[in-house]
């Protein structure tokens, strides 16, 4: 990356220094508390198997829940205009910068108990509030956004004329999405899958407002570490840890996902 | 009640800068110590600013090296380490609490203590790490004792919680918000605000457990004169009086 005949300017180089030791030190720190030796004990001990699970189990409902409702949302809106679009993409994108704890007042204003939508569904046997099932939507509110703009820009960045080509050929719309679009914009869908997977594993506002925080059932990771910081600094510790290394290796994945694209 | 006050003020004559006070204090302190803060910085002229949360997240953050002058915490037991630990001056019990069973209006589920224990009722508690959720584990082991409900009454109704909250005051939030059925909270979280919305159910004295909060000033505190006055406001007479209105009662006799 170097420019021929210059070497890296000074203040350039120092301010990068100050910054990649003020994002290392912490990281470090957290890697080198939770990776002792009491690692692999913690790790299965029931408090922290209970949250791994729980966050698993949430955060591939909401990413399985992702993929099927907001990808024909987004190539419709990659591929159509309509009156009102620029508003929708902005309200779909909203939940991006609202803080997480509004978003939870919001899910509980809705579908909790005394909600709008609290009374039918309590009428129908299904109470929302405070099952994995809330954790679940917590998750999908705040994380879903991340994939409709990776797979907006996706559908996006395929060459009409390709599939044009294709449907004089004679396919269907279904078999120029199954054939053409959706493979040449799967980098991008995976790029948004990965953050949306990130972003909801990392989710704490929202569920602990609206999905509280009990052992093996709503407890994700982050509510998990919250709750342990208050008794026992050690599962905290090694689910910190935990959520670093993914954290790490997710974005890495989301480098690949971006290398694959500019192919 | 006298001597606290003479204390009150000598300490309020040796005191004459203004300070910036930090005081971590227990959540179910909110209203009440609110209160005492405007009055205590009218009288001395000190700026008081809290920090309420659960006394365990309060505890690991003065372990953690939290700034604070003052520490109030809603048991000895997120308390006594940190003396032990040389961090914190040894403490007075200044007030003591009770538990409550409250049911929120919209609710018929629950209108006795035995209903805690039926299948499908939807019960808000604290963690148990919380001074409250620890005193609210207690209770349901001395019913339990009783023997009135059936032998696995705590097990029952431990089995139909759907959140263990990280502070007393969050617990009274979901039932002001009628998502529970009924939460166990102090006497004191039933403030006028909460009162309109919700009901008591009755729990009989001799299973309620009493919380007794203690006081104390933080070793490393940048003001310990302003900090000890604070705490002799607290003990005075008219700290009393104002934590008395917000429902708290008179600390336990301290033993010899």
């Amino acid at each position: 990356m170097r420019r021929a005949g210059e070497g890296l300017p000074l203040l350039p180089a120092a301010l990068g220094g100050l910054l990649v030791a003020f994002l290392l030190l912490p990281v470090l720190a957290l890697l080198a508390r939770g990776l002792g030796p009491a690692f692999w004990p913690t790790l299965h001990s029931p408090a922290v198997q209970d949250a791994l699970r729980v966050s698993l189990l949430t955060t591939g409902c909401a990413v399985a829940l992702t993929v099927v409702l907001v990808t024909p949302v987004a190539w419709a809106l990659a591929r159509f205009h309509f009156p009102g679009k620029a508003a929708l993409e902005t309200l779909l994108d909203l939940p991006i910068v609202l803080p997480p704890v509004v978003a939870g007042v919001g899910l509980l204003l809705v579908f909790g108990r005394q909600g709008w939508l609290g009374p039918p569904l309590e009428l129908a046997g299904i109470s929302v509030a405070f099952s994995p099932a809330a954790v679940v939507l917590a998750q999908l509110f705040v994380s879903a956004p991340f994939y409709l703009r990776a797979a907006r820009a996706g559908f996006g960045a395929v060459d009409p004329d390709v599939e044009a080509a294709a449907r004089t050929d004679g396919a269907g719309r279904w078999a120029v999405f199954r054939l053409i679009t959706w493979p040449l914009a799967l980098p991008f869908l995976l790029e948004g899958l990965i953050l949306t997977w990130a972003r909801a594993l990392g989710e704490f506002g929202a569920t602990i407002l609206f999905a509280g925080s009990l052992p093996g059932k709503t407890r994700s990771i982050t509510l998990a570490i919250y709750a342990a910081l208050e008794s026992d600094l050690g599962p905290a510790l090694v689910l910190s840890a935990v959520m670093v290394v993914v954290a790490f290796a997710l974005l890495l994945l989301v480098r690949m996902a971006a290398g694959l694209r500019q192919r | 009640m006298k001597r606290p006050l003479l204390l009150l003020g000598l300490l309020l004559a040796g005191s004459a800068q203004a300070a910036n006070l930090t005081v971590f204090a227990a959540a179910s302190l909110t209203d009440a110590f609110t209160e005492l803060g405007r009055a205590f910085d009218a009288r001395t002229g000190h700026r008081t600013t809290f920090q309420f949360a659960g006394s365990q997240v309060l505890r690991t953050q003065l372990e953690q090296g939290a700034r604070a002058d003052v520490y109030a915490s809603a048991n000895s037991a997120q308390f006594e380490p940190l003396v032990r630990a040389g961090l914190l001056n040894p403490g007075t019990l200044f007030v003591s609490n009770r538990l409550a069973i409250i049911a929120p209006q919209s609710s018929r589920a629950v209108t006795t203590l035995a209903d805690l224990a039926r299948p499908g009722v939807k019960l808000v508690i604290a963690d148990r790490a919380v001074p409250a959720g620890d005193y609210t584990r207690r209770m349901l082991t001395a019913v339990e004792k009783a023997g009135t409900y059936g032998k696995d009454f705590s097990a029952r109704v431990l089995k139909n919680v759907v959140s263990e909250e990280p502070n007393v005051r969050q617990v009274a939030l979901k039932v002001g918000l009628g998502e529970a059925d009924a939460a166990v909270v102090y006497q004191t979280d039933v403030t006028p605000a909460l009162k309109a919305k919700v009901r008591l159910i009755a729990l009989p004295t001799r299973f309620n457990q009493t919380a007794s909060y203690p006081l104390g000033v933080v070793k490393g505190s940048a003001n310990p004169q302003a900090a000890q006055a604070f705490v002799a406001f607290v003990l005075s007479a008219e700290g009393q009086t104002i934590l008395r209105r917000w429902g708290f009662r008179p600390a336990p006799r301290p033993t010899p």
